[in-house]
């Protein structure tokens, strides 16, 4: 109920921008249904006419007096009824599919805003997929729902009440007999549907052991192939599969089984209408001609009556699904944004050092694992960072570019501490290259310009051969142009390498953090990188996560992590000549993971 | 592409033939109810109570029949569907597993996945829906025409002209409809992989202070969806109004018909009431026809997927009548050339080689060199283009499989675990293995260290992406694996990159002392990884330039010293 409630909110704050389209909906709704339940009214009336007719001119006392005109009369009416109810359903359909769409667009841009303003610790321990199911599954199950239910639900309550204060003007005793079915068929869906939820609950659950398994193998199938393993793996898929038979099996009967028996209650609902008017016709008050006028309308108000039911009964699932959606966006949308200081102090290039001053740092509460670290940088100068895994070397980048803030002491470029400058202002002046490449879907221009769209060609040119991929660029067919992707593979890795390095080039940031990557490349592509490196590196304050040992000789400073404390610091020289850990590593033939 | 599927419904005849009489007594006795209503209408004009019980409980009767009808119907489809799905699936897999290497790679591990997963969802889907709803489509738009036509003949016209219309109307919507869902699934899948990227790049975005350009970019792409959407529910809109006006239209028509021509034929208006009932009816199964066709063309593309996995053949196939033996470590190549299906570029261009039972060579060369092709060929991954694979001299075209699977271990560099015990991935390697086994193997590939570490131990959980062990445990593990059941052969294709230098000697020294008779071939990009190799093969550009020991090497091979000067300045520069 909570959650219903929650999800009501949800969309009342999206549907709020467009009150003309809603109230448009809601009169047009309440005056189409208002036609609908009417129109039968006119045809029963015909009927009634026709047969009137046909009495007063088969006696030949009254067949003077018999006339058409009653009968077109109601005839007209019928028609004017149903052009309105046409017309009245065609508009509120044109406003649906506006505010449907529009609402669903503020979702998905606001929640990509989001995601833009959202600090890094929330990527950090939340998989993309997750995040990203929230574009995929919940938007596309809320635009649904929006599209066959939400409004749905709306016009159909409508019609179910236009129906029976209809059906109770026309004829009391036939409204009752025609409502009288409503507590079974309510009955029937509550249990039905409870039933349906568990069995689709437990499918899913199975469904997803087996799409599990069947990801794990296939993605393992050349272990599977060189082990001669697939009888087994067979075998183990036949267990997940026969599970997810009787499941889905139940499942399947549960949540299918619903719409077939309304539509079987709706035919036992209006052979008792019909049966039950057909006696009142013949006992009851009611003359002939009235009583068939009657019959025909109740015909119609029974199935009129239950559609809504059994349209509301098959919706519930997407509008469960939309509920769900909601919540998820909201999960999202109460995450906390970066922060950046309503007054900053401008910072316009370092003129004398960076500085990490007695940094204290933890990802999780009461898991410290920077514990109080002072580096100091002078201008101009690169340090390398070295250390084993775990040894806090990445969580030092991240506090560099204010990916996290620290929890005391500060990061400060001369002097003045990041958290006091925009964040904009901030990262202007840094640049980074990540170990895993990031490749955007467009050309490779659009990929080397990422960071500043309006460079020219000479520029971009100038960084890629920087950066040592322009030959390969000229290479290609297409150039500059070619389109690439993370998927397709116009770049090896360690051609991706380079081409971020000639993306960070082009921005020419002051401050360079870069973290080398490990992956293994073929020799002459190594040597391509590591040119590059030195030439993005020269004449640039940088901080190198550094696994090359050359990257680590070039250093003017090398500072020696260990389990979130500086161990050692200083000149190759030096930290050989003090015999350490680093010269241990070192003479282990240099492995830094 | 219906009949791919017709064999597997076809296991479920009885099902079948339940499905087909159940759903047409549900649409039988809802063309009855009309003709009922009618008698009734009749009935009344005429005055004759006697007939109102009958008819009444006939009227009650015939619907319960739909009722229950309708409901057993979903039953059978539903068996028929998830049955049919299950098979499907399994039949999938089973395909799967006679795939090679080849096969696996042209479809790509997550396509293979798909159709396995949501393909045979949308299959079962379709064959569910089929049997529930489809089926009843035909049978209710010929009843319905049919009665309607016997009920009010003269009003033949009536009919044509609102299924002309209804037609009309169905085929002009859907058709752009169809090109706007094409459109519309583009641009979802562009939007959604403009907010993958994002979320991979978040670290990119920010520190280039992209955050405004990419929500731009992103809007723009999301308006045009928008847009697209609209049109989409614009089309929507105008087929529901019209078919309602469509049908009240007819109806109006045929009552000021029935009015004009009453006197003339007073059971005319008995059969209005039923008559119009028709005309729904028509209405509505053209309609249902034409939003089936729709979902049907899902549930075709997804059949059109799982065949091309059925209709693939297995690259290679082992000979079913070899004899199982035990083969040596000696392997041969003998001229052998290797390009990758359908590519015309040979990655081994004639290398011929002896090694005997028991050599460690290791194999370097550039990235495209063949070293990993060459490596592939020993364990049959792939049959070579010319040639002759020899495993304990035997040509791998006519070995028995399990054979060869005890004799070749396979390391790769990308160490794969499955979600289980440590001890399920190292009886991979070894099915009996028994406690003693696993710890050798672990001794051996250091493993021990971290897996004796566990209160559990052998039995400690691995989970699903073994993502409770770093990069140098799994390859650890892996290695474990490809020991464990003392292989006569055994390839590390790079499956050391994530071990410390120490480590990785560890686990050389340790091969070299514990399985003396085992043939090693090591990949490695690093020359100190196999610098003590008995020999060492150089690969350029898919040929064996040069073998030799290190030492001979250095001395003999300007390629093999290029590369080896190139990583020792990086590694001494003192």
């Amino acid at each position: 109920m909570q959650s219903l409630w929650h999800a009501i909110k949800f969309f009342a704050r999206y549907f709020k921008h467009y009150k003309l389209g809603m109230l448009i909906i809601a009169v047009f709704t309440i005056l189409a249904t208002y036609f609908q339940v009417k129109a039968p009214v006119y045809m029963g009336k015909a009927i009634q006419e026709i047969a009137n007719y046909l009495m007063l001119k088969s006696n030949p006392a009254t067949a003077k007096q018999a006339s058409m005109t009653q009968v077109y009369n109601a005839v007209e009416m019928f028609l004017l009824f149903i052009v309105m109810m046409g017309v009245g359903l065609f508009i509120v359909s044109m406003a649906q599919a506006i505010i449907s769409s529009r609402s669903v667009d503020d979702m998905r841009t606001g929640l990509f805003a989001k995601i833009q303003r959202m600090t890094v610790k929330y990527f950090d321990s939340h998989r993309d997929g997750e995040v990203l199911s929230r574009f995929t599954s919940d938007l596309d199950n809320i635009f649904n729902a929006m599209n066959e239910a939400i409004f749905q639900l709306f016009a159909q309550l409508v019609l179910l009440i236009g129906v029976v204060i209809m059906m109770f003007h026309q004829n009391v005793q036939l409204a009752w007999v025609t409502i009288a079915s409503t507590p079974i068929a309510v009955l029937l869906s509550v249990i039905i549907i409870t039933q349906a939820q568990r069995y689709v609950n437990l499918q899913q659950e199975e469904v997803g052991h087996l799409n599990g398994y069947v990801n794990e193998q296939i993605n393992g199938e050349k272990v599977i192939i060189t082990n001669g393993l697939q009888a087994g793996s067979i075998d183990e898929f036949m267990e997940h599969n026969d599970k997810v038979q009787q499941a889905t099996y139940r499942g399947q009967v549960w949540s299918g089984i619903l719409n077939p028996l309304m539509m079987g209650m709706s035919l036992v609902n209006t052979a008792i209408v019909i049966f039950f008017g057909g006696y009142l016709a013949l006992n009851g008050s009611l003359d002939r001609a009235t009583a068939l006028g009657m019959i025909v309308m109740f015909v119609n108000f029974s199935q009129q009556f239950y559609q809504p039911i059994s349209q509301i009964t098959s919706t519930y699932n997407m509008l469960q699904l939309a509920v769900t959606g909601a919540r998820r966006l909201d999960e999202v949308f109460a995450q906390k944004d970066e922060v950046s200081p309503a007054e900053p102090v401008a910072f316009d290039g370092l003129k004398d050092k960076v500085e990490l001053d007695d940094i204290h740092f933890s990802y999780n509460p009461g898991k410290e694992i920077l514990h109080g670290i002072s580096i100091e940088v002078d201008k101009g100068k690169m340090v390398a960072l070295v250390g084993p895994t775990g040894s806090g070397k990445t969580t030092v980048m991240n506090l560099l570019n204010r990916f996290y803030d620290v929890d005391s002491g500060a990061v400060k470029f001369d002097g003045i501490d990041v958290r006091d400058m925009s964040l904009k202002n901030l990262r202007d002046h840094v640049g980074i290259v990540l170990q895993d490449s990031i490749i955007f879907t467009g050309t490779i221009r659009y990929n080397i310009t990422y960071g500043k769209p309006d460079a020219t060609d000479e520029e971009v040119v100038s960084a890629a051969k920087q950066a040592n991929i322009h030959d390969f660029i000229m290479s290609l067919p297409e150039q500059y142009d070619t389109e690439v992707s993370d998927e397709n593979s116009v770049f090896s890795t360690g051609q991706k390498q380079l081409l971020s390095i000639a993306r960070t080039i082009l921005t020419n940031p002051e401050l360079l953090i870069l973290d080398e990557a490990t992956s293994n490349v073929d020799t002459v592509t190594e040597a391509k990188i590591q040119k590059a490196m030195d030439n993005v590196i020269a004449g640039r304050t940088s901080f190198v996560i550094a696994h090359r040992l050359k990257t680590i000789l070039n250093a003017d400073k090398i500072v020696v992590l260990k389990n979130g404390n500086i161990i050692e610091e200083g000149t190759h020289q030096e930290l050989l000549a003090q015999d350490g850990f680093y010269a241990e590593l070192y003479h282990n033939q240099m492995v830094f993971e | 592409m219906v009949k791919f599927l017709i064999p597997y419904i076809g296991k479920y005849k009885k099902d079948v033939v339940w499905a087909v009489i159940t759903i047409t007594i549900a649409a039988v006795t809802s063309l009855w109810q009309p003709k009922l209503l009618q008698q009734v209408v009749q009935a009344i004009a005429d005055d004759k109570m006697n007939l109102m019980i009958p008819l009444g409980i006939q009227l009650i009767v015939v619907a319960l029949i739909g009722l229950v009808a309708g409901a057993i119907n979903t039953i059978f489809a539903a068996k028929i569907g998830t049955g049919t799905a299950a098979d499907l699936r399994a039949a999938e897999y089973k395909k799967v597993q006679t795939f090679s290497f080849g096969n696996i790679e042209r479809f790509s591990t997550g396509s293979l996945v798909v159709r396995m997963t949501n393909d045979v969802q949308q299959v079962q889907t379709i064959v569910m829906v089929f049997f529930q709803s489809l089926l009843r489509v035909p049978i209710l738009f010929i009843g319905a025409l049919v009665l309607a036509l016997t009920t009010l003949p003269r009003l033949w016209w009536v009919i044509l002209v609102m299924v002309i219309l209804v037609v009309v109307i169905t085929m002009g919507v859907l058709s752009p409809m169809g090109k706007l869902f094409g459109k519309f699934q583009n641009l979802l899948d562009k939007t959604n992989n403009m907010a993958k990227e994002n979320l991979q790049g978040v670290r990119v975005v920010k520190s280039f202070n992209q955050e405004h350009n990419e929500e731009v970019r992103f809007d723009a792409n999301s308006k045009e969806l928008t847009d697209i959407n609209i049109k989409i529910g614009y089309l929507f809109g105008i087929l529901m109004p019209a078919f309602m006006l469509i049908g009240e239209l007819a109806i109006a028509v045929s009552i000021i018909f029935v009015a004009r021509n009453i006197v003339s034929d007073p059971t005319m208006l008995g059969a209005l009431t039923s008559f119009v009932n028709y005309l729904m009816q028509i209405m509505n199964a053209i309609v249902m026809a034409g939003f089936m066709s729709m979902f049907a063309a899902r549930g075709i593309e997804s059949t059109k997927r799982i065949k091309e996995v059925m209709d693939t053949k297995p690259d290679l196939t082992f000979d079913a009548n070899a004899a199982e033996e035990k083969l040596s470590g000696d392997v041969e190549f003998d001229h052998v050339s290797f390009a990758y299906p359908g590519d015309e570029h040979e990655v081994l261009k004639d290398v011929s080689f002896k090694v005997k039972q028991g050599e460690m060579i290791g194999l370097v060369g550039a990235t495209g060199s063949g070293k990993s092709t060459l490596a592939q060929l020993i364990p049959r991954l792939y049959d070579p283009t010319d040639g002759v694979v020899e495993v304990g001299h035997e040509n791998l075209k006519k070995v028995n499989e399990k054979s060869l699977r005890k004799a070749v271990a396979f390391v790769q560099q990308k160490a794969i675990l499955f979600s289980g015990k440590i001890s399920d991935n190292l009886k991979q390697g070894k099915f009996d293995a028994d406690s003693a086994d696993m710890k050798h193997a672990a001794d051996m590939a250091q493993a021990a260290e971290f897996i004796e570490k566990y209160d559990d131990q052998y039995e400690h959980e691995v989970e699903e992406r073994s993502a409770n062990f770093s990069g140098g445990q799994k390859q650890r593990l892996s290695i474990a694996r490809g020991v464990i059941g003392n292989p006569s052969v055994l390839i590390l294709d790079d499956s050391t990159s994530a071990l410390d230098a120490r480590s990785e000697k560890l686990v050389q020294e340790a091969l070299e002392a514990d399985l003396p008779d085992t043939t090693k071939f090591v990949i490695a990009e690093k020359i100190s990884s196999v610098i003590k190799a008995d020999r060492i093969f150089v690969m350029q550009d898919g040929e064996l330039i040069a073998a030799g020991t290190h030492r001979e090497l250095v001395a003999s091979s300007p390629v093999y010293r290029e590369i080896y000067e190139t990583q020792k300045a990086q590694e001494v520069i003192d």
